[in-house]
């Protein structure tokens, strides 16, 4: 039986990316992810909180341990509060961008896990859930 | 992890530049700037990255590192990635990205020896 764990950390430096790659390197190594995939994970949650550090300035991860019958994973969820997605669908094209990155975020991220959501309002703030199944 | 940290060694008229595990965006752009720096200082022609202690490349890392070997040509260099692990390799394809026409090698040593090759066989040219 693998141990519970969950937590949340702000996001607020452009060292905070640096700071979140090793929790949740940590997290996945923890839940006996092998390093390919523990690669995945961390890379897209670097995308991410780069993602919130970029566009929002400031916003949360918080991890945690997940199950699906007798399946485990980890779930990642990046909170920020900033200027919203207008065109979702746009921001998944690889190639957009509204900042001065190469558009490989979002995508990118979505081919690294197994599964993920954003969701998204003008004005509001966006949050993106991403969940990678560990293979038994 | 601070730019002060980034070793450049001149090797034979090669620059062997070890980029560290976890920089952030910071390191990596001064890191692009202290390789192009060296270049010119030891009019150095070939430069090696050796990118072995990386765990993770994310897509600004990687379009940093692709840039750097851009600007090195530019400048009439040519750079070897040297050393990137498995996992990251298989990361950085899933994530999309691509390293441009950069010249790769398993390791430090292979990377001198293409960078020696190349040399010569610009030589007989």
């Amino acid at each position: 039986m693998k141990d519970r764990q969950q937590g949340e950390f702000r996001i607020e430096s452009e060292s905070d990316i640096v700071s979140a790659r090793k929790i949740i390197r940590n997290a996945a190594v923890c839940l006996g992810f092998g390093l390919t995939d523990v690669t995945r994970i961390v890379t897209a949650a670097s995308e991410l909180t780069r993602n919130i550090y970029v566009h929002a300035r400031s916003g949360v991860m918080r991890w945690r341990t997940v199950n699906n019958g007798p399946d485990v994973g980890l779930e990642v969820t990046f909170e920020d509060r900033g200027p919203g997605i207008p065109d979702l669908a746009k921001a998944m094209e690889v190639g957009f961008s509204t900042g001065s990155g190469l558009g490989m975020g979002l995508p990118g991220s979505k081919r690294l896990t197994d599964e993920m959501t954003i969701s998204s309002e003008v004005g509001k703030g966006t949050t993106v859930v991403v969940r990678k199944w560990l293979k038994s | 992890m601070s730019a002060e940290s980034i070793s450049v060694i001149k090797l034979r008229g090669l620059l062997l530049v070890t980029v560290p595990a976890d920089p952030d965006d910071t390191t990596v752009l001064a890191l692009q700037e202290k390789v192009l720096e060296a270049m010119v200082q030891h009019e150095s022609t070939g430069l090696v990255l050796d990118i072995s202690t990386v765990q993770t490349l994310d897509s600004f890392f990687a379009r940093t590192v692709v840039e750097t070997v851009q600007m090195v040509s530019i400048m009439g260099g040519r750079t070897v990635l040297a050393g990137m692990r498995a996992s990251v390799a298989v990361t950085v394809t899933q994530l999309g990205l691509s390293m441009g026409n950069a010249l790769t090698a398993l390791d430090v040593g292979r990377a001198i020896e293409l960078l020696n090759a190349e040399a010569s066989k610009e030589l007989r040219v």
